[in-house]
């Protein structure tokens, strides 16, 4: 086993003293997050709401209806708009421009059904199966919860103790009808903020830069393994006791660490001079930064075995930086683009990335909004991972 | 007590249709220095691959001191120091960092990896230049480290594979040297070649591998009583060999003639006695000798009269 580590040490070794390094881990990615912020506005005057749009219809108007507005309106992951010159329709088409996250209705009759002790639906409209519609979808149940837990406890306590009873079976059953019908659908969700401002544009270029990077930095690592390979290194530590598994995972390894370090660095970086929120939830800035350096250390890991000699390195490295990073929003966001090309991107890990370090930094989110990001990451690594070790073993023979 | 060192019984590789070896068989006794004689491509570094476990045989078997290279492998590599015939470096590392990680990957650790790393530079001769980049290294230095690193974890057998090709002659006598010295500290050491003075000057027992197979097994002089003591005498001339190739092979005394890239072999018994003949006969066909060499029986003659061909690359 500690053959891993002496291998992961010797590869950093190599790798470090490769200029190449540096420049594409630390400095390329610093100045294109400075160039693409300039773009993206991220250095002029403005005001930041990461948080996701949603339109209000209020057919009901009443006094309970109100406050499920006014406790929307304090939400920190949402921001309402009401427009009384606006139809249904109208918010419709701002949905699939992806102008809005989300369309709850009121539905008229809302105030006077509560205060009867029943439970009226909710309709909201936003795509469910992407994270932003299940963050708003949360969102809303969690204040019409609230607000009605609020009434049917208010209702119970007016009820004399002799109808405890009854008042009790009342309430514990109001929790089993859920106060929201969702209307799932599959409008572009606009994710982001409306307009560009200087938070949210930092915070779209910098995990993109960092990313596309990390992959284009493959490039040396994949050299330390093809040289290997090529100057019969490899068939050398072969002839020692040395396991086939451990020479792939000390590889493993070495990259790894080279790009949780990079992370690090970079993210610590951002949040400093950049004033992008990384470490407003650090155990999920964590995991994301572990999960993207194990799927990219993996992909590296598979450019080394694959790669018959350092030109090819570069070529396995530059390719997969260019699809991944186009297609997976690290250029342009993806909030920004059709749902055809959201679903393309969110083959590529470099998609899963940024919505985890999005997740944190823009929309403001907790831990459990890292989750299924990172879940898929790590789907991504192992998937490399075992292609790496099928083409490891055949090289090695 | 072992006998023998390394046991090669019956080994089969196949490459697709290529049999890159074909039943070999051979016994290395503990201590000597027993070379594989060999052109290019005649099954030298499969064989030594195979006792390596780099390659699983497909028939057969082999027991490096009592490891068997099928059911035992980590004994096997537990027990062995391999010279790879590239320079199986890291360039990019100096040659103590080389020797350092090497040795880690032979187990070594602490301070006793540390003094037996600067031994082995001091073996090699470059403890001077040991924090000097492989890269920037000599062909000859670079030969010398590759050494060194299968020296590390002080084996008791060491293959050598063709460790003297593309060097200069001061480097190539240092490495024979050096392979004499391992015999004297008690290693087994196999070595591939198919340089036939390296074979001759260095070896207790010599394999002579052509297409695969052993095609000749023993001691030098064993190996020369093959072809009867007979000369070797090389002719040019300034024609088609096809000329004289017919009447010289009429030539009494004559015992083989062949014909290779414009040059003849003659094989005799007394060349002093064939020479004025094979003058006369090429002067009776029109035919004048441009130049002419002598050799004793070696192990170049032996291997031309098994084969029909030379020993060369």
């Amino acid at each position: 086993m500690i053959r891993i580590f002496d291998i992961a040490a010797k590869d950093l070794m190599q790798i470090l003293r490769d200029r190449k390094t540096f420049l594409f881990l630390l400095i390329m990615p610093i100045a294109f997050t400075f160039l693409f912020g300039f773009a993206f506005g991220g250095f002029s005057k403005g005001v930041s709401d990461p948080r996701l749009p949603v339109a209000i219809i209020n057919q009901d108007g009443g006094d309970l209806s109100l406050r499920l507005v006014n406790l929307l309106e304090n939400s920190e992951v949402i921001t309402i708009t009401q427009d009384a010159a606006k139809t249904l329709a109208d918010y419709e088409k701002l949905l699939t421009k992806g102008n809005l996250a989300g369309i709850l209705i009121i539905p008229t009759g809302y105030t006077d059904a509560l205060l009867t002790g029943s439970l009226p639906p909710l309709s909201l409209e936003a795509n469910i199966t992407q994270t932003a519609g299940t963050t708003i979808q949360s969102e809303i149940l969690a204040a019409a919860n609230r607000l009605t837990s609020a009434v049917q406890t208010a209702l119970i306590v007016g009820q004399t103790s002799s109808a405890f009873g009854p008042a009790f079976e009342q309430a514990l059953s109001a929790w089993d009808n859920p106060p929201i019908r969702i209307e799932s659908t599959s409008a572009v969700v606009q994710t982001g903020p409306k307009v560009s401002s200087q938070v949210a544009a930092l915070a779209q270029t910098s995990p993109a830069m960092m990313l596309q990077f990390a992959i284009a930095g493959l490039l040396t690592c994949g050299a330390v393994i093809v040289n290997e390979r090529k100057t019969r290194s490899l068939q050398r530590l072969l002839t020692t006791a040395t396991r086939r598994s451990h020479i792939l995972l000390g590889h493993y390894l070495a990259i790894f660490v080279l790009l949780f370090a990079q992370f690090l660095v970079l993210m610590t970086f951002g949040q400093l001079f950049l004033k992008v929120d990384y470490f407003r939830q650090p155990a999920a800035t964590l995991l994301v930064a572990v999960a993207s350096s194990l799927c990219i250390a993996a992909l590296g890991l598979l450019i080394g075995v694959f790669a018959k000699n350092e030109e090819q390195a570069i070529a396995f490295s530059l390719i997969p930086m260019f699809l991944f990073s186009g297609l997976g929003g690290a250029w342009t966001p993806l909030e920004y683009t059709s749902a055809t090309f959201q679903a393309i991107g969110h083959v590529t890990p470099v998609a899963w990335a940024m919505d985890g370090f999005k997740n944190i930094t823009v929309r403001l989110l907790g831990f459990e909004s890292v989750l299924v990001p990172c879940a898929a990451l790590a789907g991504y690594a192992v998937l490399f991972f075992l292609l790496a070790a099928w083409r490891f073993r055949r090289v090695s023979e | 007590m072992l006998q023998n060192a390394i046991e090669v019984k019956n080994l089969h590789k196949a490459f697709g249709d290529l049999k890159a070896v074909d039943g070999v068989s051979f016994e290395v006794a503990q201590g000597e220095i027993f070379s594989l004689l060999g052109p290019n491509g005649a099954g030298k570094t499969t064989t030594i691959s195979m006792l390596s476990c780099l390659l699983r045989p497909d028939e057969g078997d082999a027991l490096v001191m009592g490891h068997s290279i099928k059911d035992d492998q980590m004994g096997v590599k537990s027990v062995l120091g391999v010279v790879p015939q590239e320079i199986a470096l890291y360039n990019d590392l100096s040659a103590r960092e080389n020797l350092t990680f090497w040795g880690k990957m032979y187990g070594l650790r602490g301070p006793a990896l540390r003094s037996r790393v600067d031994e082995v530079l001091e073996i090699i001769g470059l403890t001077e230049r040991a924090k000097d980049r492989v890269g920037k290294y000599s062909g000859g230095m670079k030969r010398r480290v590759n050494i060194g690193v299968a020296l590390l974890h002080k084996p008791q057998v060491i293959y050598m594979d063709e460790p003297t090709v593309g060097i200069d002659p001061q480097s190539r006598r240092n490495i024979l040297d050096s392979v004499v010295a391992l015999k004297n500290q008690g290693m087994t050491v196999l070595y591939t070649t198919h340089y036939m003075e390296e074979a001759q000057e260095l070896s207790d027992h010599i394999a002579i591998m052509d297409i695969g197979k052993v095609i000749a097994y023993g001691t030098n002089a064993e190996l020369v009583k093959i072809v009867g003591q007979m000369d070797r005498i090389t002719l040019t001339i300034n024609a088609e060999s096809g000329r004289v190739l017919e009447a010289w092979k009429k030539v009494q005394g004559v015992k083989q003639v062949t014909a290779q890239d414009g040059t003849l072999t003659v094989l005799a018994d007394d060349s002093n006695q064939v020479l004025p003949r094979l003058f006369e006969t090429s002067a009776l066909n029109g035919v004048r000798i441009t130049t002419v060499a002598i050799q004793e029986p070696n192990l170049e003659a032996v291997f031309l009269h098994l084969t029909g061909k030379a020993l060369r690359d």
